[in-house]
């Protein structure tokens, strides 16, 4: 038994007519198969929009699938949301979750009433949690009065506070600064560490965090499972082709469409900057760097520097995709 | 880094009792921490109760229909509250991100909505006793009381179906967004209107007034009214008797269909998608 | 396209007419967006017809069906555009909880290089727009259903026009007065429009003239301007009926129209030194960008 699994997992929004556009069906999930095993911390990397919060919301029966399954430790989300429900938790990125007028304590006591934990160990989990996270002493502020990142931090506390098995983190460290963000990840893969009953389930579009924390990563773009493995071996899959990074004087899209044509040439970005273009490339091997730089010199575009570096996630995502993530966000904001 | 402390879990009516207190208690919390509710909720409809006393006072109406807009602003204070501190109330959680917390967590929202409606009866009762109690002393009302335990039981029927038909209301809105605000706004005066909060329901035909006593606040008034206000008993729609059993009806009918209609309607917002989204 | 062509003019700031313009747009759009215009229209015309069935039937239940006699009619038109009162007052305060709590807004409306009281009395337009359907249905209602001897060949057009302008400008500033506190309100504000606009029913002269309160409060209400609006209209729409109301009977139109203008103009300057003080204290406590709720 798996501690989360999908199989065929389909969701398909009805958007209604407006008067700018006509009713239609959004996509959000297409055909999701996934298993994550007990104890593991799995990661769901993709752009925005991919189809990341879909999954998290149907997992944690917020929203039923529209074909296919899904299952928590073995329970379908469909037919068993109530016996899923005493297992899991949830924190999403950016919540304004609570009530402002109510104390850190307070709110998270609310909280733990819902899940029925007597309120003497409430209050004693909420401050170890509490210090923990490095809250202990605004236990007594209003939660109207925390910046982002303690809030986001109160958060955090809620989700673990309750012991889930399953916990779903979705886009955790948003709106953290770099070191509450690095302390987030250190307390979350410590805590899935520290008990092999827990699993974890993590949305994220830092690729930085995909490879740090997870023990296994999904790619998922427009609802769709593009790869599943080890940060490691997606990174290896590319280990026989070449990454490279180039900046140059100058090269326009048109001459970038061409460069493309190239024979030995996978997948690659364009980035117009100030001192002239940056060039992210996937090659099939070194050799074709040869030709690669002959053309750009043909077209009079001087290289300003160029290396050749370890495959990354990013770099995975583009092969996968043909475009960076931030280019398939652009393209849908588009 | 383990946690030192171990938790428990409760279920059943443990769980249930404890999701009710938890949901109270921002609310009482509320009252003691925001004192601007003394003036939005208690001083300004006590203001709205003096104009409808002087426009009896205006139009030279017997002393008893003074008496009946006191009553009926201070049970005012519940049929506000039932709108917009319950039935649309799950549109605000939807806002901020609880309601789907509240869905995702093992307890019921039935008790969630016991628990606002708990916590909101605390202020609310406030203000329908300081508009009862200033507005008799203010405009000298007698009330000649003739059964206290027939009273009692009015009142709290009344209270129980109400709430109840709160609860379904407040499942129903589940599946709006912006809608539940209007449409809260759009029941508050035809209420009003048709329960006969300012004047006994018996001024409409029999039929208008039948079909408003599913209002649990009509019949529960109706019946207040000839229980304080003996004189003015032939004014009542129905017999006491009869208004306590039908009233005691509604709450069970209530009551169930709130049970019902929030599992159905959680079932339905969870398809539709209407759990979390923020769109209107 | 040239940077040139897209890089907007640092130094330029919205003018008072296009902010208004936009907030009003704005405005209207989220007031009517939330269903189809048959609901729409549905709903604005249950809302007011259903405040004023309560008065009717209240003096049903005490007169009789009498609906022609003069004190019917001017209480039924004073209640009607008594509506006008809380929706100016709800329209500000509204504008400023939906963005600052809802939409999350307000603090880039606030660190815009525009007027923000312009901004906000644009976005109580449609408010005050839907109001002014309302008092319409309210009238029509009145006029078909209950026979008010409302004859538009008799209305003094003139004295209405100028009533009903200076009438909304002194309401769009009491708006923006007693709006401009939800700055600083956290939770109840929701209904200070209609809680202010209900509690102010009394001093106004709506539904029964100033002389049946006791003598302080009826200073209260000579010291508001409501009453004398409300006069005004009386005597514009049913002009025989309206100057037999109990109330200024003393003062001729034109004198009323004086008053009114003086009204308008100290609200006015009330308005805007008020609403700088709300803003002050809201800008020290941080509440521009406040959520609250519980």
């Amino acid at each position: 038994m798996f501690a989360v699994e999908t199989e065929a997992l389909g969701r398909i929004y009805k958007v209604k007519k407006t008067r700018k556009e006509a009713a239609h069906t959004l996509v959000a999930l297409d055909n999701v198969n996934l298993s994550v095993n007990h104890g593991e911390l799995f990661g769901l990397l993709g752009p925005n929009g991919a189809g990341k919060t879909t999954l998290i919301k149907v997992l944690t029966t917020l929203l039923a699938p529209s074909s296919g399954f899904a299952r928590v430790n073995g329970l379908d989300v469909a037919r068993q949301p109530e016996e899923i429900r005493r297992q899991i938790n949830m924190v999403s990125g950016g919540e304004t979750s609570g009530y402002g007028l109510l104390t850190v304590r307070e709110n998270l006591w609310m909280f733990t009433q819902f899940y029925g934990i007597p309120s003497r160990q409430a209050n004693a989990r909420i401050m170890e949690l509490l210090k923990i996270v490095g809250l202990e002493d605004r236990a007594n502020t209003k939660s109207s009065n925390l910046s982002t990142g303690l809030r986001q931090k109160m958060n955090i506390v809620r989700g673990f506070m309750t012991d889930p098995t399953v916990l779903f983190l979705d886009e955790p460290t948003l709106g953290l600064d770099v070191g509450a963000a690095r302390d987030v990840r250190r307390f979350v893969r410590q805590w899935v560490d520290d008990d092999p009953t827990r699993t974890l389930l993590l949305t994220t579009h830092y690729m930085v965090e995909a490879e740090e924390m997870c023990d296994r990563v999904a790619i998922i773009n427009q609802g769709k499972i593009l790869a599943c493995d080890t940060p490691q071996n997606l990174k290896q899959s590319l280990r026989s082709e070449g990454v490279y990074s180039l900046q140059v004087s100058a090269l326009d899209e048109k001459d970038f469409e061409e460069l493309k044509g190239i024979a030995g040439f996978r997948q690659g970005t364009l980035r117009q900057v100030e001192s002239g273009a940056e060039l992210e490339l996937v090659l099939s091997d070194d050799s074709v760097l040869a030709g690669l730089l002959g053309f750009l010199t043909a077209k009079g575009s001087r290289i300003t520097t160029l290396h050749k570096r370890e495959a990354s996630l990013e770099d995975v995502f583009i092969s996968l995709v043909g475009k960076s993530m931030k280019d398939v966000e652009n393209g849908a904001a588009d | 880094m383990a946690l030192q402390t171990k938790v428990t879990r409760n279920s059943g009516a443990r769980l249930f009792l404890q999701s009710v207190i938890g949901r109270a208690y921002p609310r009482v919390i509320g009252t003691q921490r925001d004192l601007s509710w003394l003036f939005f909720d208690i001083f300004l409809p006590f203001l709205t109760m003096v104009g409808y006393v002087y426009i009896y006072r205006a139009l030279k109406a017997p002393e008893e229909y003074i008496g009946f807009v006191v009553l009926g602003s201070a049970m005012t204070a519940y049929w506000i509250n039932i709108l917009w501190s319950m039935s649309s109330q799950l549109y605000w959680e939807k806002e901020t991100g609880n309601l789907a917390l509240y869905v995702m967590s093992p307890t019921s929202l039935m008790a969630i909505l016991f628990g606002m409606a708990s916590g909101g009866l605390f202020s609310t009762t406030i203000r329908a006793l300081v508009i009862l109690v200033v507005g008799n002393l203010l405009f000298q009302v007698s009330y000649t009381i003739t059964s206290f335990w027939a009273l009692f039981l009015v009142f709290v029927l009344t209270m129980v179906a109400l709430y109840g038909m709160g609860m379904m209301l407040s499942s129903l809105f589940l599946l709006f967004n912006r809608e539940a605000w209007h449409s809260a706004n759009l029941l508050q005066a035809p209420v009003m209107l048709f329960s006969g909060f300012y004047f006994p329901v018996s001024a409409f035909n029999f039929w208008v007034a039948a079909a408003a006593s599913i209002v649990p606040l009509t019949l529960g008034m109706d019946a207040i009214r000839q229980l304080v206000f003996p004189s003015t008993a032939l004014l009542g729609f129905l017999s006491v008797k009869l208004e306590l059993i039908i009233l005691a009806i509604l709450s069970v009918l209530f009551l169930a269909a709130a049970f019902l209609t929030l599992r159905r309607m959680e079932r339905l917002a969870i398809k539709h998608g209407k759990i979390t989204d923020r769109l209107d | 396209m040239s940077s040139a062509e897209t890089t907007p003019n640092s130094e330029a700031k919205p003018g008072s007419l296009l902010t208004f313009r936009t907030s009003a747009w704005l405005g209207w759009m989220i007031e009517s967006n939330w269903t189809d215009p048959f609901i729409f229209a549905i709903y604005s015309i249950i809302r007011p017809i259903s405040t004023a069935a309560i008065l009717i039937v209240m003096y049903l239940v005490i007169r009789g069906g009498d609906f022609g006699s003069a004190d019917f009619v001017n209480l039924y038109i004073g209640n009607a555009f008594f509506i006008l009162v809380g929706a100016a007052i709800q329209g500000v305060s509204f504008g400023i909880l939906d963005d600052r709590e809802h939409y999350r807004t307000l603090k880039y409306i606030y660190i815009a290089p525009l007027q923000v009281p312009v901004y906000l009395i644009g976005r109580s337009v449609a408010s005050i727009l839907v109001a002014c359907f309302s008092v319409l249905i309210t009238l029509g209602f009145g006029i078909i259903f209950l026979k008010m001897p409302i004859a538009l060949a008799e209305v003094k057009w003139g004295l209405f026009a100028a009533a009903f302008v200076l009438g909304m400008a002194v309401m769009i500033c009491l708006g923006l007065m007693l709006g401009s506190w939800t700055l600083i309100i956290k939770n109840n504000a929701w209904s200070l429009g209609e809680s202010l606009g209900a509690g102010l029913l009394i001093f106004s002269g709506a539904v029964f003239p100033l002389s049946v309160l006791p003598v302080p409060l009826q200073w209260v209400g000579s010291a508001l301007p409501i009453s004398y609006w409300l006069t005004l209209i009386r005597r514009a729409l049913v002009p025989e009926i309206g100057r037999a109301y109990p109330m200024y009977t003393n003062l001729s139109d034109l004198q009323l129209i004086l008053i009114l203008l003086g009204f308008t103009l100290v609200y006015a300057i009330l308005a805007a030194l008020i609403y700088k003080r709300f803003d002050y204290i809201a800008r020290e406590r941080g509440n521009i960008d406040m959520v609250s709720n519980y």
